[in-house]
């Protein structure tokens, strides 16, 4: 039996890797929650904040990668936006998962062209490089960084979503956006502003995942799973799904990798089955 | 309530016939192409049946394949099962597998239908990925195909695989109109246009959402079989995802719900990705925007957008240009 | 025939049925009257099982069916309309009602032929589409037919099922006064070992195809009897505040 230390490393993991896709599952929630629309290509966009990131990290350190990612990435979301987005807002889900499939392929080859085939890397600074002391443990700064920021940004998120006005409006959206428009809740702008910071969040996860894997054009596909069981446990819309999703997931794969090697992979997609089978519509869905 | 009309059998025979042409006077490297033509064609037209006859759009189907063709590797490579009894088992335990997968996603609609279909994708893959038996990522070799000696049909030879391929296509397709036509499938066609009514008429709706899906199922189960016989090599990357969504999208390029159009689409997708990754390598980001382009136009795939031209024109022949009429005509499903 | 006992519903807090009890004898026709927000769909879909009861029972046929799902209560003979058109739209009259036709004779799941080819589904068709006036838009999409047209077939997709009890939420609801006389008489011609529950607007068809009239109200029966004493009652007046007197 392994030492306590060896649990809490594991549950730091797991954390940290929980954070990781709340950053990313957050936005794609909320989009699905307001506006019905399935991107799949949200894990494109975290690819394109990595690439991002590393450039940028290559000319002026990890901090302006930090910052220019999320800043790029929302900009890519408004060109999108404009130019395909907001002309598949009445089709229907299957037309918009194909669309955003596309779009995955054409991001895919763009990053290829743009950034080449090899893998990119990100120096940390000094600040966050190097291991720290906690619970007993020493565990690399880095992720406890991850870990606080996902933690900052869910307390933001909940501040924001439960007690400010746009808050308000974008609750009242997800639960009936005939009903909002109608209330003088300019709808359409609702829909921009929180396209973009989903965009911008998942720029920045790309941003801040870039250190911990190698960049490469493919992890947007390797992500957008993950992501998307996420969701789809917690309940499409929800702040409260998307923490939950996130700490379920990493959870389960972190410890189920440790605990049961064989099945950790096949558990993941056996609990989501499971939980479409009693809860059809997840965990905490937006809408009761 | 699918129909046959004029125009789809026109193409069918004109497909048959391009297909026993190139068939007849293909080299070896046409042959690969016309036989991986005909394999992804059984899978799309599986696919569908489901999808756009019976509203469950599916991102299993390529792990379905898969487990088709491993099941058939398997029982041939390591468990000694003679070819035919394989072929036969490949199709019943992946058409199992499908109806099981069916009747549990048959409550769930929409995007969630997707995302549930997908994770018994992934799991299949997952599982197939990490299990030595299966060959784990090295994947299996030395697949033997059919053996037809007794009948003077040899399939090592890849002209007559790509006509036995050609003939498991049309008997494919045969299977899927009659199922269509059967109770069953008028009831599935019932349930895409209002499941509640279905439902309140008397139907167990979930159990006909999952005998199709395992008919279905049965049918990818041999494109997989065939698949496996084709490469004689397989590997988990089969399974995966992207397989079961490039068949998605295979079946909009063609024209959902056509039945014909999907097979158009097959033919379409693999001689796209053949042309274009020979000029560059970038070949995803064509089909990308061919795709985002074809579904933005909102026509229903190529299949689709000639079927509606035709209906105009006959229209517009019928009644006059003047009083033509202008509404999208009903790409009948 | 069918018979509810201490039917109970709420929402959240709010209860729409509050411990209905009917009973409807083989062959009776009863109207069920009520404002809006009365309950009376909300009853429809507790009779069929679309919605589950908080308390109390449905028997159908002197059997308890409380619990079962809304396919095996249909099959078991509760057929219904909806009060908002639930067809199939892409598809044609005779498509509609064979498709219903189908499930009543049990081909609606059989792979061994064509369901809708069936001598047996047909002569339903044909039977169904004579009772309700549709023999001559068999053929017409029921995106293209005319609203009043899709009602008439409403009532035919739920009699295509050959029911015991037939439901009918509403049926001349937005129809004129024309299409409604004509409603009225194919209501009357529907064979009379048929029961019949119907949600019904309309005064003059309520009184006159009713056997027994059932009034509705904050989702309570206050008033179960005889058409003859609804017209008189007081209370009836009172929850519809004469509106029906001008007409």
């Amino acid at each position: 039996m392994p030492d306590p230390g060896f649990w809490t490393l594991q549950a730091l993991n797991a954390l940290q890797l929980s954070m990781l896709l709340f950053l990313l599952s957050i936005g794609l929630t909320v989009i699905f929650g307001l506006m019905h629309f399935v991107n799949l290509a949200h894990g494109s966009l975290y690819a394109v904040g990595a690439y991002v990131a590393a450039s940028a990290a290559a000319v002026g350190g990890y901090w302006a990668g930090f910052f220019l990612a999320p800043v790029a990435v929302a900009g890519l979301g408004i060109l999108l936006y404009s130019g395909l987005i907001r002309r598949m807002r009445r089709s229907g889900p299957m037309a918009q998962v194909l669309v955003t499939f596309g779009l995955i392929f054409a991001l895919l080859d763009l990053s290829r062209l743009i950034w080449g085939d090899l893998a990119l890397s990100i120096e940390l600074p000094a600040l966050l490089a190097g291991r720290t002391a906690l619970l007993g443990i020493e565990y690399p700064t880095y992720r406890l960084f991850i870990i606080g920021l996902g933690l900052a940004i869910i307390a933001a998120l909940a501040f924001v979503l439960g007690r400010t006005q746009i808050g308000a409006m974008i609750r009242a959206g997800v639960d009936n956006d005939a009903m909002a428009a109608c209330l003088g809740i300019n709808v359409e702008r609702l829909f921009f502003i929180v396209f973009c910071v989903g965009c911008a969040l998942a720029g920045l996860a790309g941003a801040v995942a870039a250190p911990l894997l190698s960049v490469t054009p493919d992890m947007g596909l390797q992500i957008l799973i993950p992501t998307l069981i996420v969701i789809v446990i917690g309940g499409l819309g929800s702040l409260k799904g998307a923490v939950a999703g996130s700490l379920i997931y990493g959870f389960v794969q972190t410890f189920g990798a440790v605990l049961a090697p064989q099945l950790a992979s096949v558990l993941i997609y056996a609990l989501l089955a499971a939980v479409l089978v009693i809860k059809p519509v997840g965990l905490f869905p937006a809408k009761g | 309530m699918f129909r046959h009309t004029p125009l789809r059998y026109g193409t069918l025979a004109l497909l048959a016939a391009l297909a026993l042409f190139k068939a007849v006077t293909a080299d070896y490297f046409g042959l690969e192409i016309l036989t991986e033509i005909l394999i992804l064609a059984i899978l799309v037209i599986a696919l569908d049946m489901v999808a756009g006859f019976g509203g469950m759009v599916s991102l299993c189907h390529g792990a379905l394949m898969g487990v088709g063709a491993f099941a058939y590797a398997l029982l041939t490579v390591k468990a000694g099962l003679t070819p035919p009894l394989a072929l036969a088992a490949a199709i019943g335990i992946t058409g199992g597998a499908a109806w099981i997968i069916g009747a549990i996603c048959a409550r769930s609609h929409g995007i969630y239908f997707i995302m549930a279909t997908l994770a018994f994708g992934q799991m299949a893959y997952s599982y197939v990925f990490q299990t030595p038996t299966f060959g784990g990522d090295d994947g299996l070799g030395g697949i033997a195909r059919l053996d037809l000696t007794a009948f003077g049909i040899d399939l090592n030879d890849s002209r007559t695989f790509a006509l036995f391929c050609l003939a498991a296509l049309a008997a494919s397709y045969c299977a899927i109109v009659g199922i269509l036509r059967s109770g069953l499938g008028r009831s599935l066609t019932g349930i895409m246009h209002n499941e509640q009514r279905m439902r309140a008429l008397g139907l167990t709706v979930w159990r006909v959402k999952a005998d199709v899906f395992g008919l279905s199922g049965m049918i990818a189960g041999l494109a997989g079989a065939l698949a496996a016989q084709h490469m004689m090599f397989i590997s988990p990357g089969l399974l995966s995802w992207k397989v079961s969504g490039e068949a998605l999208v295979v079946v909009i390029l063609g024209g959902l719900g056509t039945l014909v159009g999907p097979i158009v689409g097959a033919a379409a997708f693999v001689l796209l990705k053949h042309e274009v990754s020979a000029l560059t390598s970038y070949w995803h980001l064509v089909v990308g925007v061919i795709l985002i382009a074809v579904v933005m136009s909102r026509a229903n795939g190529i299949f689709g957008w000639i079927e509606t031209r035709w209906t105009a024109r006959k229209a517009t022949r019928r009644t006059g240009p003047a009083d033509a009429p202008l509404k999208e005509a009903r790409t009948d499903a | 025939m069918l018979e509810t006992r201490n039917l109970n519903k709420s929402f959240g807090a709010v209860p729409v049925t509050r411990d209905v009890s009917l009973t409807l004898e083989r062959g009776e026709r009863r109207v069920i009257l009520g404002p809006n927000g009365a309950g009376k769909t909300t009853l429809f879909n507790l009779l069929v099982g679309e919605l589950r009861p908080c308390g109390g029972s449905v028997h159908l046929a002197g059997e308890d069916v409380t619990t079962l799902p809304v396919a095996r209560r249909a099959r078991r003979g509760l057929s219904r309309s909806y009060q908002k058109n639930t067809l199939f739209d892409g598809l044609t009259v005779e498509e509609n009602l064979g498709l219903a036709a189908a499930v009543a004779t049990g081909h609606a799941s059989r792979l061994g032929g064509d369901s809708l080819a069936r001598p047996e589904v047909r002569e339903i068709v044909a039977e169904v589409a004579d009772q309700v006036n549709l023999t001559a838009h068999l053929h017409a999409r029921v995106n293209e037919v005319s609203y009043g047209i899709r009602r008439q077939l409403e009532v035919g997709v739920a009699l295509a099922t050959r029911p015991l009890v037939l439901l009918m939420d509403e049926p001349t609801s937005g129809i004129g006064p024309e299409m409604s006389k004509g409603f009225h008489d194919m209501l009357k011609d529907l064979p009379r070992d048929l029961t019949l529950l119907i949600i019904e607007h309309d005064m003059d068809i309520a009184f006159d195809v009713a056997d027994t009239i059932t009034v509705l109200n904050y989702g309570e029966v206050v008033f179960d009897g005889l058409p003859e004493a609804a017209r008189g009652s007081k209370l009836l007046k009172d929850i519809y505040l004469g509106a029906w007197e001008d007409a």
